[in-house]
């Protein structure tokens, strides 16, 4: 239950972490772009060294972001299996009926595993290297265009920060309620598909309780103080852009150069042998 | 039942930064019969302790025997260790789910394998002994009563399986002083009749004082005393030490013998300091 992969802020002192949360969205971004621009494995390469430093630098065992994979898995090797089998390439190895695999096939579905990987992996270290707190307020400061069309940014922003903030506590609270009815004899991991989810039922009626209690609470507790979400509030944390956030716009920047070079092919003319042209298609 | 604690540990998230040990080397055995007070501040491991007892967290280092049986071992039959120790949570109403208190009262009694009639049997009487009306409320939905009412209708929850040990973590936390007093003297019938081991975490150190028979001091996860109340409390550097501070009639009791008032007594409640100031004044 502790496992819960939204908000998954993994604490750490790193250059990473020390970066100006906007500044991090906007390169997450540029990132996922960069992903989807990526056309041959050379480029691809230059992507994965992207990934490979930006977890070195922000202090975060590989094995954590190893981990964030686990949950594509699935989708990861259905894609995968599915291009390979009904991709229309030119070198068929192997064909019966509709399906048939080529050998472009194989590159394709390689490549379109890598990029779903990549993808995660890169986001990841946004929400591995960025509080909650910094990720609703870094969002805020980058919908200040949709503030001038009358959208209530602020709003939005708080209702995103509480609810994310109810994540752990609400998780905590599953965790004591389904102590408790343990204790009472009630078992969880037993029985068939019916019986575990009526199993469940002992924990979600009190959990749901407890969250409109909490609500309510919380209510309160903002009206008490006088909250309301008046167009010129002050802030605890005012974010600054420093030196680092400009050294790394100027390395993604780079990045996103490289990959592009290597996508147009300038190299087309030197491949070093024809028997890496795998390589560079 | 027996219960024998032999040096336990338990680390909250391992390897990683939010590591935590809760637990470092406790060992104590509690005997049938007797009233454990746990004490100790905010985060010293009295819940993670406690919650060993019935298996809701699993033996990671060292071992604990209920009875004779092993519950460290992975073969340990739960159903029938949580049916003998019964555990209550701290604000255990917020437990409280089903349509009915009846109904929510045999849920412990169903899922230990007693069947229909013999669960509405025991709810019946577990709500009696709760002190409250079992017609008037059985067919009332738990979340219409009052919260002293819900706390008892949680409280009767656990003990209508009878089990033989009972675990209590702050149990009158949150409750008038009315509502206190009678959570604890039904702690008391409950020893009388069919549980005659209970252990409970709580922070007032008068209910420890005046129920307990043996306390438990914790300290970071260490276990810093194992004695009885009388001989805590007498020891001034070691409620110091634990900055749990003395019950009142104690208190009282230290303030009149540092004016020079001697007391034949370790007033461990108000009856007993008034009995011992009978005694000295009116002969």
């Amino acid at each position: 239950m502790r496992d819960i992969t939204l908000g998954q802020y993994y604490p750490a002192d790193s250059f990473t972490h020390k970066l100006d949360p906007r500044v991090k969205l906007v390169l997450v971004i540029a990132f996922i772009v960069m992903v989807f621009l990526v056309k041959n494995l050379i480029a691809y390469a230059a992507v994965i060294l992207c990934v490979v430093l930006g977890t070195l630098i922000s202090r975060i065992p590989i094995s954590k972001v190893l981990k964030s994979i686990k949950t594509i898995i699935f989708l990861v090797l259905f894609t995968a299996v599915l291009n390979l089998l009904f991709y229309k390439g030119d070198t068929v190895l192997w064909s019966w009926w509709r399906i048939s695999v080529s050998l472009e096939g194989i590159l394709f579905s390689i490549k379109m595993a890598l990029r779903l990987i990549l993808l995660v992996m890169g986001t990841t270290l946004l929400t591995y290297t960025t509080t909650p707190t910094g990720l609703t307020d870094g969002m805020e400061s980058l919908m200040y265009p949709l503030k001038l069309i009358k959208v209530p940014t602020h709003d939005i922003a708080v209702i995103m920060s509480i609810a994310l903030r109810f994540i752990p506590i609400l998780s905590e609270e599953v965790d004591k309620i389904m102590m408790a009815q343990k204790a009472r004899g009630a078992s969880f991991d037993t029985g068939g598909i019916v019986k575990r989810a009526k199993a469940l039922l002992p924990v979600l009626i009190p959990l749901f309780v407890s969250a409109f209690r909490r609500a309510d609470e919380l209510a309160l507790a903002l009206d008490a103080r006088c909250y309301n979400a008046t167009p010129n509030r002050t802030r605890y944390q005012i974010m600054k852009p420093t030196y680092r956030d400009l050294i790394a716009v100027a390395g993604t920047a780079a990045f996103i150069v490289l990959v592009v070079a290597l996508n147009m092919n300038f190299w087309g003319a030197y491949v070093p042998s024809e028997s890496l042209w795998w390589l560079f298609s | 039942m027996r219960i024998k604690v032999e040096d336990l540990s338990y680390v909250y998230s391992p390897k990683t930064p939010f590591e935590k040990v809760a637990l470092d080397g406790v060992s104590f055995t509690v005997k049938e019969g007797d009233t454990v007070g746990i004490i100790g501040s905010t985060g010293s491991g009295k819940s993670t302790l406690c919650q060993h007892f019935n298996a809701l967290i699993r033996v990671t280092h060292g071992k604990i025997y209920v009875g004779d049986v092993d519950i460290s071992s992975k073969k340990t039959d739960l159903t029938a260790l949580r049916k003998q120790v019964g555990m209550l949570f701290q604000f255990p109403e917020y437990q409280l789910f089903d349509d009915t208190v009846a109904k929510d009262v045999q849920f412990g009694p169903l899922n230990f394998g007693f069947d229909r009639e013999e669960a509405a049997r025991l709810a019946a009487e577990a709500i009696k002994m709760v002190g409250m009306d079992y017609d008037e409320v059985k067919d009332k939905s738990p979340f219409e009563l009052s919260g002293g009412e819900k706390r008892r209708a949680a409280i009767a929850g656990v003990i209508a399986s009878k089990p033989s040990v009972l675990v209590l973590d702050e149990p009158t936390a949150g409750l008038d002083p009315i509502g206190k007093r009678e959570i604890l003297e039904l702690v008391k019938e409950l020893k009388k009749s069919f549980c005659k081991t209970v252990i409970m975490i709580s922070h007032n150190m008068d209910e420890i004082a005046a129920n307990c028979n043996r306390v438990i001091v914790l300290h970071d996860g260490k276990l810093l005393y194992d004695t009885t109340p009388e001989e805590l409390f007498a020891d001034p550097e070691a409620v110091a030490r634990t900055d749990l501070g003395y019950p009142h009639s104690v208190h009282i009791k230290r303030l009149l013998e540092a004016k020079g008032v001697k007391l034949d007594t370790a007033a461990l409640d108000a009856d007993s300091l008034l009995e011992a100031l009978k005694r000295r004044y009116c002969v």
